[in-house]
């Protein structure tokens, strides 16, 4: 830098990056301080208490928290989390990937196709469980009916306990596949003609174009659907209250219904947020490898 | 980036191939809301029908309007409207303020602050329900819909989603833009935004629906049923038994239906057409 | 820079419409006023949280406003609070935030807990006043209501368990109707003649989500059979009887022919009935409507008797919380004119509720209400077979979850009932031996 007055340091502080950084946050901060952090403070102090949401509590330090590991239950909504998430993840945003592709490009009635993507997500989850329950009734049902036009053995799905957690996978998939389509097409619009047009003159095929250019240019979109997904994934809950209620036999019963069980059927307010915040270290944890992981392997094209 | 099917192929089909993957996809996608169109049309014996009556013997336009009138509907749209918007403004202000910072400003605390702000997602509203009543309530705003607002006028999840795209903006525009002195703030409105058109019709199409389709946070903060969003005032066509199908499907259809019409001007934004790339 | 002041405008200027415009509502409905409560030269405003839709939200918005007007002293304010379980979330919110209602609708499942939290107004009382006629309340409601001694609400809905049963069905399958003395056996035949794969066609209904609605089915046949839920002194679970296993095995019996349609909780089964798939249902006033409406020909009657033909009862209760004497006296009188016979007969007509007294059967019109709901008089004298009710514990609710875990179990075919009862009374002794 050339020769300069140095201005004082009040207002170097200013116009430095760090105030204008927290200048800019500020606001989302406040907002975010007073109506999260704030109650997610709160309830971690209910959780270290015997707490029943009505009557005045009692400290209990840790008791909650090692009652925990003692709890077949919550083992069991552990595993049956894990395995939904794991299902639900990579079908829900590789899917999305594909439909977006798909949706991308200028043929007649595209608009109408977009809008029918979206309809599952603007659908209230009520009503899209009373769909899914209607259309897997084992008696009624529309699918057994396809199923038994085509000879293949009626099935229990919801009322199954081997079956009913994919149920829901397939129900929540259909759901929210809407949400990652419009996030990927929006990330499309990112991704420029000039480089495409290149790749094809030097004679790329329309695979390689994608896998190589496409996909890349994607991945700090897919890189949040992913994290995103995940953080949902982990806190199933309304799919669930509106269809199994965590049955049969428990098989659908997730972290977050084993703690709304706790809490307001059990009157376990205490135990209920201990529930809660083993799940956000889980999900902070599993959210901090995934953007290191993305730190490394996601290009951002500045 | 749009792709056409290349001209110079010779079609076999008269239309283009991707109808026989996305028509079926939306047909499936879109089962649903047929469904409920149909029994929003149907009398209230058909509706309850089970297996259901796909077939009604009339079309019963007059349930919308029975709809309409059995509860204040008008309070609910005004209620949801207001909600909607104003939660949809406050995102996309806020959000783009913070997600410029995380993405292009390089500040004291940033990674640690973001990873606190994405940590609030990480948490079941389940356990946040009371304590978050109770400080909508020392804020005096029990039963209004600013109680409603408020809460939600800035979520780490627009946050989230803008530091992504706005990374992948190229960084040399603004580079230009800060030699010449522009301030950040400037950048931010006359650059940055206007090249995130997508991902801000994207957040905002989102957190419409959002706050459109709530019904928890409502039912706990708001009493008088003429301060109900739509989703809450819908609830009580909704009998524990003895529900009357028709007229909560032909209610549910009237509330999805500012939803659908959001998502379809905002196309305009999200799908951009090739003429407008050309902000380079 | 313009467009951001647009949004700071737009944003400031809905917050103002959102707060201004509808915080006047806040702070003059009934839940916010000052604790005192006698505002205004002694007028006193009170709100009544309710879960009402339909038939009954218009009922109470109309008793509601008869009362105001009869009574000018007093302004009674329905407000709709969301069904069950998302009620509880808001009454402990309103609870927690200082402010709850003066009076609340309380559902049966929460009672025990919700009273025991200490802030519902005890109403010993008043129920004792002579005028009021605690006495003619069902005798299930007033034990259900009554805490440890205390009374703790006032009786808002009775109901109770009878057999429904599809008239063309039974002449189909060529089988006398039920009767008043119908055993077991009789049930037990009954539906397996019913039942026809081919057709679709089941012989019985069930709910089997696992939650009180498929637990006190099985407790009305336990009672039947001449079983109890827990010991006398509610230390022990006693359900793990010969009474407990023959109700087990009439259930797991009846699957095993596939006889029941096993409602996954969305109480379909009244619909598949409509659609005249099933035989016989055990249900409350509350399909009635519905199952008149239908074109099925139906017929009422009592339940079928292994010991005794013992139904079993769901009373949910009006409760008042305290929140200054001139609301609780209002409170008062607004409840104690509303289950009066009289009001109480009205409420029913409009809502096909059952009565929640039985002097309301001496009311002048109580044959209109009879003629109105056709069959709900048998469910009226029913309530005399509801001898019993379910133990008023806060560890009820646990004890449901498990029992109907294990009911579950059996009506899928995955355990004996013998293991299922052994399973489930380890389980619930666990929970009552716990310290709370």
């Amino acid at each position: 830098m050339a020769d300069r007055h140095r201005p004082p340091a009040i207002k170097r502080l200013i116009g430095s990056e760090h105030f204008a950084g927290w200048a800019f946050v500020a606001p989302a901060v406040i907002l975010i301080a007073i109506f999260f952090l704030i109650p997610i403070g709160w309830s971690l102090l209910i959780s270290l208490q015997a707490n029943n949401l009505i009557a005045p509590a009692h400290y209990v330090g840790l008791a909650n928290y090692k009652a925990l590991t003692k709890d077949p239950a919550f083992r069991s909504a552990i595993g049956h989390t894990l395995l939904y998430t794991v299902i639900f993840v990579p079908v829900s945003v590789g899917g999305a990937l594909a439909l977006a592709v798909a949706l991308n490009r200028k043929i007649r009635g595209i608009r109408f196709y977009r809008l029918a993507v979206f309809v599952p997500l603007v659908t209230s989850t009520v009503a899209t469980g009373l769909v899914f329950l209607w259309l897997l009734d084992p008696t009624f049902g529309f699918v057994n009916y396809l199923l038994h036009a085509v000879g293949l053995p009626q099935q229990q799905f919801l009322q199954d306990p081997n079956e009913a957690l994919y149920c829901i996978v397939a129900m929540t998939v259909w759901g929210w596949l809407g949400f990652d389509v419009i996030v990927y097409l929006a990330a499309l619009q990112g991704v420029p003609e000039e480089l495409l047009e290149a790749a094809e003159i030097d004679g790329a095929s329309k695979w390689s174009r994608f896998r190589s250019i496409v996909v890349p240019l994607l991945g700090p979109a897919t890189l949040f659907l992913v994290v995103w997904s995940t953080i949902n994934a982990l806190q199933l809950f309304d799919e669930i209250y509106v269809t199994t209620r965590g049955g049969p036999l428990g098989s659908t019963t997730v972290i977050v219904y084993y703690l709304y069980q706790q809490a307001f059927q059990f009157f376990n307010g205490g135990y209920g947020s201990a529930i809660a915040y083993v799940l956000f270290l889980a999900i902070l944890v599993v959210t901090l490898v995934q953007l290191w992981v993305g730190r490394r392997r996601v290009y951002y094209t500045s | 980036m749009v792709l056409d099917a290349p001209p110079e192929k010779r079609r076999r089909l008269p239309f283009s191939p991707w109808h026989l993957l996305l028509a079926p996809v939306a047909a499936i996608m879109i089962v649903p809301l047929i469904w409920m169109a149909v029994l929003s049309l149907e009398t209230k014996t058909e509706a309850s029908s089970f297996p259901p009556v796909f077939l009604p013997s009339g079309l019963h336009f007059s349930n919308y309007s029975s709809a309409w009138h059995a509860v204040p509907f008008g309070d609910f749209f005004l209620n949801s409207a207001a909600y909607s918007l104003a939660t949809v403004a406050g995102n996309l202000l806020f959000c783009s303020l913070a997600a410029y910072a995380f993405a292009r400003i390089r500040f004291f605390g940033r990674n640690v602050l973001f990873v606190v702000l994405l940590a609030t997602l990480m948490v079941p509203f389940q356990v946040l329900l009371i304590p978050t009543f109770l400080i909508v309530k020392k804020l005096g705003m029990v039963d209004s819909v600013g109680g409603l607002i408020v809460p939600n006028l800035c979520t780490a999840f627009g946050i989230f989603m803008l530091r992504q795209f706005f990374r992948t903006l190229p960084i040399e525009l603004e580079e230009a833009a800060r030699l010449d002195g522009t301030s950040r703030l400037g950048i931010l409105f006359k650059i940055v935004l206007p090249l995130s058109l997508p991902a801000l019709a994207t957040l905002a199409i989102i957190q419409f629906m959002w706050s459109w389709n709530d019904f928890l946070w409502p039912l706990i903060i708001i009493n008088t049923d003429t301060h109900a969003p739509l989703q809450l005032g819908l609830s009580t066509l909704q009998g524990s038994h003895n529900t009357e199908w028709n007229l909560l499907m032909a209610g549910t259809v009237m509330s999805q239906i500012p939803m659908l019409a959001v998502f379809l001007l905002a196309q305009r934004w999200f799908i951009r057409s090739i003429a407008f790339t050309g902000i380079k | 820079m313009k467009r951001a002041c647009l949004f700071v405008v737009l944003v400031g200027a809905l917050l103002a419409v959102g707060c201004g415009g509808s915080s006047s509502g806040g702070s003059s409905s009934g839940g916010s006023s000052s604790k005192s409560g006698a505002t205004k030269g002694g007028h006193v405003s009170i709100s009544i949280w309710e879960g009402y839709t339909q038939g009954e939200s218009v009922a109470i918005k109309k008793l509601a406003a008869q009362f105001n007007a009869s009574h000018p002293g007093i302004t009674v304010t329905p407000q709709f609070y969301g069904n069950s379980d998302y009620a509880l979330q808001k009454v402990l919110a309103a609870i927690a935030g200082g402010k709850p209602p003066d009076i609340s609708y309380l559902y049966g499942s929460n009672a025990a807990n919700i009273a025991a939290s200490g802030k519902l107004v005890s109403l010993n009382k008043y129920v004792s006043d002579p005028s009021f006629g605690w006495n003619h309340f069902y005798k299930v409601e007033r034990e259900v209501a009554t805490v440890n001694g205390k009374v703790t609400g006032i009786p808002a809905l009775v109901d109770n368990l009878a057999l429904v049963y599809n008239k063309k069905l039974f002449a189909q399958a060529g089988i006398a109707p039920p009767t008043a003395n119908w055993t077991w056996n009789d049930f037990e035949n009954a539906a397996l003649k019913l039942t026809d794969p081919s057709k679709k066609q089941f012989g019985w209904a069930y709910v089997n989500d696992a939650s009180e609605d498929t637990v006190w089915r099985f407790w009305a046949m336990l009672w039947q059979a001449g079983g109890q839920i827990l010991s006398a002194d509610n230390k022990q679970a006693a359900f793990n009887s010969p009474a407990g296993l023959k109700a087990l095995t009439l259930l797991q019996q009846l699957v095993a022919h596939k006889s029941i349609y096993l409602d996954n909780g969305s109480d379909n089964y009244v619909n598949v009935f409509n659609a005249g798939h099933i035989g016989m249902l055990w249900t409350g006033p509350w399909d009635l409507q519905q199952i008149t409406a239908s074109k099925v020909s139906y017929g009422v009657q009592i339940l079928p008797a292994a010991e005794n033909h013992q139904t079993i009862s769901g009373p949910d209760d009006w409760v008042m919380f305290d929140n200054g004497s001139a609301r609780v006296a209002a409170s008062w009188t607004f409840l104690k004119w509303l289950t009066s016979p009289k009001i109480d007969l009205e409420w029913g007509l409009m809502t096909g509720d059952l009565p929640i007294r039985d002097d309301v059967a001496q009311q002048p019109g109580y044959k209109q209400f009879a003629r109105k709901y056709p069959g709900i008089d048998l469910w009226v004298k029913n309530l005399d077979n509801a001898t019993q009710a379910r133990p008023v514990l806060t560890t009820y609710p646990k004890i449901s979850t498990v029992v109907g875990q294990a009911v579950q179990s059996v009506l899928l075919g995955k355990t004996q009932p013998q293991q299922a009862l052994n399973q489930a009374s380890q389980q619930v002794n666990g929970i009552l031996s716990a310290p709370s």
